[in-house]
């Protein structure tokens, strides 16, 4: 069956910005490599993005996940920080600091907390307390979910490869919401008398600063140069260079996720470099554009409507006069 | 202030009528003294030098391993009813305020949070007052995560929600376990976002040489649920004072260590 879409509309790779009708002059994909290997966690992304886009403040209330008091992304909150405290491997046990020596370290009489691990198994590694943390963003998918359901045509695709939404087109009907597979848009609720309540929002990786010329906000603000922005193929570059020498410096765990043009939304354009499993994140591990289904589902419509055609035929024609 | 040029080489001997910058030799680095050499004695200026050495804070559950001076005898300490402290070794009911608490900072607020708690994008990062405790005192003393506690020291009791973390360790120190909480000290009456303020624990004993308080470490106790509020806040901390006998004014012998017994 001849299909109604061009290749790759809705799924594998594909440059999303010729795709949508740019041309040849379009400026070249841009997007974010977010290190969370250096992130230390300071937040001046989520206070930035709020700021430049006059964002609201989204509640005051402690979630004691760790110093994560943010919660998730939503419509109040276009970047947020994740913190994820992870026990150490080696288990609980009281820390002996021991009295101090002159001599190198572990040679005082007191075990310590590296000490003890030490003389129990030289060969194994157990792993330290780690704390991650993360700067999460909307991915800018390759095959956007929220852009691909949107009926108005609010969500569209800008020169630059990212979605962003037209604030003056969305009518708020919320069919963006579940078609996202990270969970990132939503639809403001409050506060009441806040410009847009009612619309979708999310991170539009600053339009209005790029086509100033100048940097999106979050990426101006970090201080370790945790978030990069830049063209998504150098920047993906950039992050296989960074996993390859994570690796060689025996983190094992590192790896990229987003990155991969074949997965289920043709890669992101904000990608991530993570130490551990997408889940322990927040994130979904195998993401795919709820439209990737969209053929198979007409298709089933299809042969539904004309069994159903053919069987009202069939109990019609065959009445006896 | 004397500086060091960039380019200044190690064998850089200076002429004899040199003088500023010029006079400084190559090997004499050390930017913040005059002459630009570092020192281990100096002339003059430290009530407690000239060497340094280890003494417990004034408030502290275990004795001085190394002397029996316990804490710094040239300190300057207040004698007053409301400024009671807590005996420490060798002094007895220490175990009156069996933990130790220190103060310090989050990343999003900015001191005493007088300006951050008025600004909603900071605000909104950090909202409340929070206590981080380690799992084993969670269990021991029955605080829930999320939940609210109530620390007390003898100035005062101050509530804050509780967060149990791994990153707190019960440490073995002298035989024995001891807890540490951590407070941030950001809170206050006004803004946003307010809370108890940690700083409320403290009394006042002050380094001899600039008079800088040591408001950062103290002994305390923690009790799960709020605090309460009003005479009976005064009634729960005079209660503490009295098992702890920390209004005996003055508050324990400055000098602990035998001046007879050659050390401890």
């Amino acid at each position: 069956m001849s299909s109604l879409f061009k290749e790759n509309d809705l799924w594998g790779p594909l440059d999303p910005s010729a795709e949508a009708g740019y041309g040849e002059d379009r400026p070249k994909r841009k997007g974010f490599f977010t290190d969370t290997s250096i992130c230390i966690g300071c937040k001046a992304c989520e206070v930035a993005c709020k700021e430049w886009n006059d964002v609201p403040a989204d509640h005051f209330d402690m979630l004691g996940s760790s110093y994560d008091n943010s919660h998730s992304l939503n419509a109040n909150q276009w970047r947020h920080v994740a913190f994820i405290e992870q026990p150490s491997s080696r288990g609980r046990a009281t820390v002996d600091l021991g009295m101090p020596d002159v001599g190198p370290p572990g040679s005082g009489d007191g075990a310590g907390a590296y000490g003890a691990a030490a003389s129990e198994d030289p060969d194994a590694s157990p792993m330290d307390f780690r704390w991650l943390m993360s700067s999460d963003v909307c991915k800018h998918c390759t095959h956007a979910g929220c852009l691909d359901v949107c009926p108005t045509g609010a969500l569209i695709r800008t020169e630059f490869g990212t979605v962003v939404v037209q604030d003056d087109v969305c009518n708020g009907c919320g069919y963006c919401v579940p078609a996202c597979p990270y969970g990132v848009i939503e639809r403001r609720k409050e506060p009441e008398g806040a410009k847009n309540v009612g619309i979708a929002q999310k991170c539009t990786l600053c339009y209005d600063r790029l086509d100033a010329g100048k940097v999106p906000a979050c990426a101006q603000a970090c201080p370790t140069q945790s978030i990069q922005f830049g063209d998504v193929e150098e920047l993906r570059e950039r992050a296989n260079q960074r996993v390859e020498r994570l690796h060689e410096a025996g983190v094992m765990d590192a790896r990229l996720y987003g990155n991969d043009p074949d997965d289920g939304v043709g890669g992101t354009g904000a990608f991530f470099l993570l130490l551990d499993e997408p889940e322990v994140y927040g994130f979904p591990p195998d993401p795919v554009v709820p439209t990737r289904d969209l053929p198979h589902m007409f298709r089933q419509a299809s042969r539904a409507a004309v069994t159903l055609a053919v069987g009202a035929a069939v109990v019609f024609l065959g009445r006896r006069r | 202030m004397p500086d060091f040029e960039k380019g200044k080489a190690p064998s850089y001997v200076p002429p004899e009528d040199a003088d500023g910058v010029a006079g400084i030799a190559g090997n004499d680095p050390f930017i913040m003294q005059g002459d630009g050499k570092g020192a281990l004695y100096v002339p003059q200026g430290l009530i407690d030098g000239p060497m340094p050495t280890h003494y417990e804070p004034v408030e502290s559950p275990f004795s001085n391993p190394l002397y029996g001076q316990q804490a710094n005898p040239t300190r300057k300490e207040y004698d007053r009813d409301d400024n009671p402290m807590h005996p420490s070794p060798p002094q007895g009911h220490s175990e009156v305020f069996p933990f130790v608490f220190t103060t310090s900072r989050l990343t999003e607020h900015h001191t005493a949070g007088g300006m951050s708690r008025f600004v909603h994008r900071l605000a909104e990062l950090q909202p409340e007052m929070f206590v981080e405790v380690s799992p084993e005192l969670a269990h021991e003393r029955g605080l829930e995560h999320g939940g609210w506690a109530t620390i007390v020291t003898s100035r005062s009791a101050i509530e804050a929600r509780v967060l149990v973390t791994e990153r707190l360790t019960p440490l073995r120190v002298d035989g024995r376990v001891v807890h540490q909480v951590w407070l941030p000290y950001h809170w206050g009456e006004g803004g946003l976002v307010t809370g108890d303020s940690a700083n409320d624990l403290f009394g006042i004993t002050l380094d001899p040489n600039v008079l800088i308080q040591e408001s950062k470490v103290g002994t305390c106790d923690v009790r799960p649920g709020r605090r309460p509020t009003g005479p009976e806040l005064r009634a729960l901390v005079a209660g503490y004072v009295d098992r702890s006998g920390s209004d005996h004014v003055p508050h324990g012998p400055i000098v602990t260590a035998d001046p007879e017994g050659g050390g401890r």
